[in-house]
């Protein structure tokens, strides 16, 4: 069995975030990177799948060199190899444009299961997974907590609202989209880094692939800026037992006290 | 001028609330650009629900009923909407950012090849040229502006516009669309009970990311909870991590709750969180991070590190009681 995972790598979620100088989105530059948090929770799911029984597990991802760190990773965690799209035509490709970029790949791995992160912690968009599985004409599901692949289908549990889970079957080949806390991701171990170092990353460009990238974009960010706050939360200042004091005293007045 | 097609969802038998939102955007875009409102409901035995929904907002309504739809279908909700689609004209489908919406909707717009923007919360403008809309990125912490060119389709975000209360005079036109399907549902499993009902303290002290670890828990936020003769909580990620169980989770896909006083601690405030927990009547927010999006539903903010306020606030509310 064939698995391909899809990985975006985005900025450290304690980075600082400052809007660039075109303001239309974050400075990139001098800030750490990591993979997006759903989609390390996509790469355990498959990881789980190849412990089980006899599958390859592909990683890819798109993005400038940095992002080979996040595909080396992915590698040392278990992944058997990774491809790599390096094309600065692919920078600021719009998500159709980057779902077409990986339906490219995806067309010739011919993967039995395609995982995904449900969204990426940057744009929060929750666009490309179910767009790719559209391109690939393939069922999908998105928010999975859970994955029990059989012979011929996979059965997932999709987080709903409240706490409840629908149960569905998909047909292989399909679609999933990860959501957050499905499993425990494992960290890469020292043996898995060292053996990370030989196993292959193919590098790709949008040339090789035949597909268009940011020039063909629909949907543009225009501008990013922090919100304006608004005006209903009293900031309390003072030391912690003037601050102290004063949130007793509002628990009092709650009449909670 | 141009169609907005509004895509419904049903929930126990009703329309659910977040399509009404949908219409009132929809039915203010049109009031102001000439555009008409059309509805869209999916499902088995719905014409009277798709009734109504085109008298209350959703305009002519596109109607797929079939029994192969009783539960939501990734393959046949694809269908149907890009059927009602072409069959409105519309160059702007609104669908809710809810566990179907985010299922289906990025489909629909790769399979029209057309432009998408999610999780909006505010739509600016639409004409046949493009459409604007206003989202939020970084889990929250920053907005954006984002124009597409051409057709558009866009999830809205629930809770983002009060509900439609207007009337409207549509009705409603049949939409046969192949019901074959890929995906196969087998069932819903609701949340075991387990004891852990948020919904009913009225004090709640949640923890986040921020606590740091497991045993902080029992520590820190506890004690706190303990003291106010609350219950705890706790963001997404802390579950996420295993250092509670669900059951403690306080958000969209966890318990919603409102109680007399909600604390926060170390919680940034992801739009998951706020929706479950912003209809408290009180809210304290205690961050490090003086950006954190939680203080936009805060009444009370304290940008400090919890670990210095909530064990000190926990020994004042002590002596407080006496």
């Amino acid at each position: 069995m064939k698995v391909m995972v899809c990985l975006k790598q985005v900025p450290h979620q304690d980075a600082r975030l400052d809007v660039n100088s075109d303001g239309t989105w974050i400075q990139e530059d001098n800030i750490k990177f990591e993979i997006n948090s759903y989609d390390t929770y996509a790469v355990e799911e498959a990881l789980r799948l190849k412990d089980a029984g006899d599958a390859e597990v592909v990683v890819v991802s798109i993005g400038p060199d940095r992002v080979t760190q996040a595909l080396r990773t992915a590698l040392g965690m278990g992944a058997d190899r990774a491809i790599h799209v390096n094309d600065a035509a692919a920078q600021g490709a719009d998500a159709l444009g980057t779902a077409k970029i990986l339906a490219a790949i995806a067309k010739e791995e011919n993967a039995d299961i395609i995982f995904a992160g449900l969204m990426a912690d940057d744009d929060n968009a929750a666009a490309i997974p179910p767009m790719l599985a559209e391109l690939l004409d393939m069922p999908s599901a998105t928010g999975v907590t859970a994955t029990d692949a059989g012979d011929g289908s996979v059965r997932v549990e999709r987080e709903l609202e409240g706490g409840a889970v629908e149960v569905v079957d998909l047909p292989k080949p399909c679609l999933i989209a990860i959501q957050t806390g499905a499993n425990q991701v494992r960290y890469a171990s020292l043996k898995g880094i060292m053996q990370a170092k030989k196993k292959p990353v193919d590098v790709k460009s949008l040339a090789d692939l035949g597909v268009g990238g940011a020039a063909d974009n629909k949907t543009t960010i225009n501008k990013i800026y922090v919100p304006a706050k608004g005006d209903t939360a009293e900031i309390l200042s003072g030391s912690t037992d003037e601050i102290v004091g004063q949130l007793v005293t509002k628990i009092k007045e709650l009449g909670l006290l | 001028m141009g169609t907005i097609l509004v895509v419904a969802e049903i929930q126990k038998g009703a329309i659910r609330e977040a399509s009404y939102e949908l219409a009132a955007v929809a039915q203010e875009l049109a009031s102001s650009g000439g555009h008409e409102v059309n509805g869209l409901v999916i499902g088995s035995g719905v014409g009277d629900v798709a009734s109504e929904f085109a008298g209350k907002g959703g305009g002519k309504t596109y109607v797929v009923d079939d029994a192969a739809a009783a539960n939501y279908n990734v393959d046949i909700w694809t269908k149907a909407i890009k059927a009602a689609t072409e069959a409105s004209g519309a160059d702007l489908v609104l669908i809710s950012n809810t566990p179907t919406g985010w299922d289906v909707a990025p489909r629909i717009a790769a399979g029209l090849d057309c432009a998408f923007v999610s999780d909006c919360f505010k739509v600016s403008s639409t004409d046949a040229s493009g459409s604007s809309f206003v989202r939020r990125v970084f889990n929250g912490k920053l907005d954006a502006e984002v124009s597409t060119t051409g057709k558009t389709i866009a999830t809205v975000q629930p809770g983002a516009a009060p509900a439609y209360e207007g009337s409207s005079d549509g009705s409603t036109e049949a939409l046969s669309v192949d019901t074959g399907a890929r995906a196969a549902f087998v069932e819903i499993k609701i949340a075991e009970s387990t004891g852990v009902d948020l919904t009913k303290a009225d004090v709640i002290v949640s923890g986040g990311r921020g606590v740091g670890d497991a045993d902080k828990f029992p520590e820190v936020i506890q004690p706190l909870a303990d003291a106010l003769g609350g219950a705890m909580g706790a963001s997404r990620p802390v579950v996420d991590a295993g250092w509670l169980d669900h059951p403690y989770q306080v958000g969209s896909s966890g318990q919603v709750v409102a109680p007399k006083l909600y604390i926060a601690a170390g919680i940034s405030g992801a739009i998951q969180h706020l929706v479950g927990m912003k209809a408290s009547n009180f809210i304290v927010a205690i961050n490090k991070d003086a950006d954190a999006p939680i203080f936009e539903v805060a009444d009370i903010g304290v940008v400090a590190d919890l670990f210095d306020i909530v064990p000190a606030l926990t020994e004042a509310v002590k002596a407080a009681k006496g």
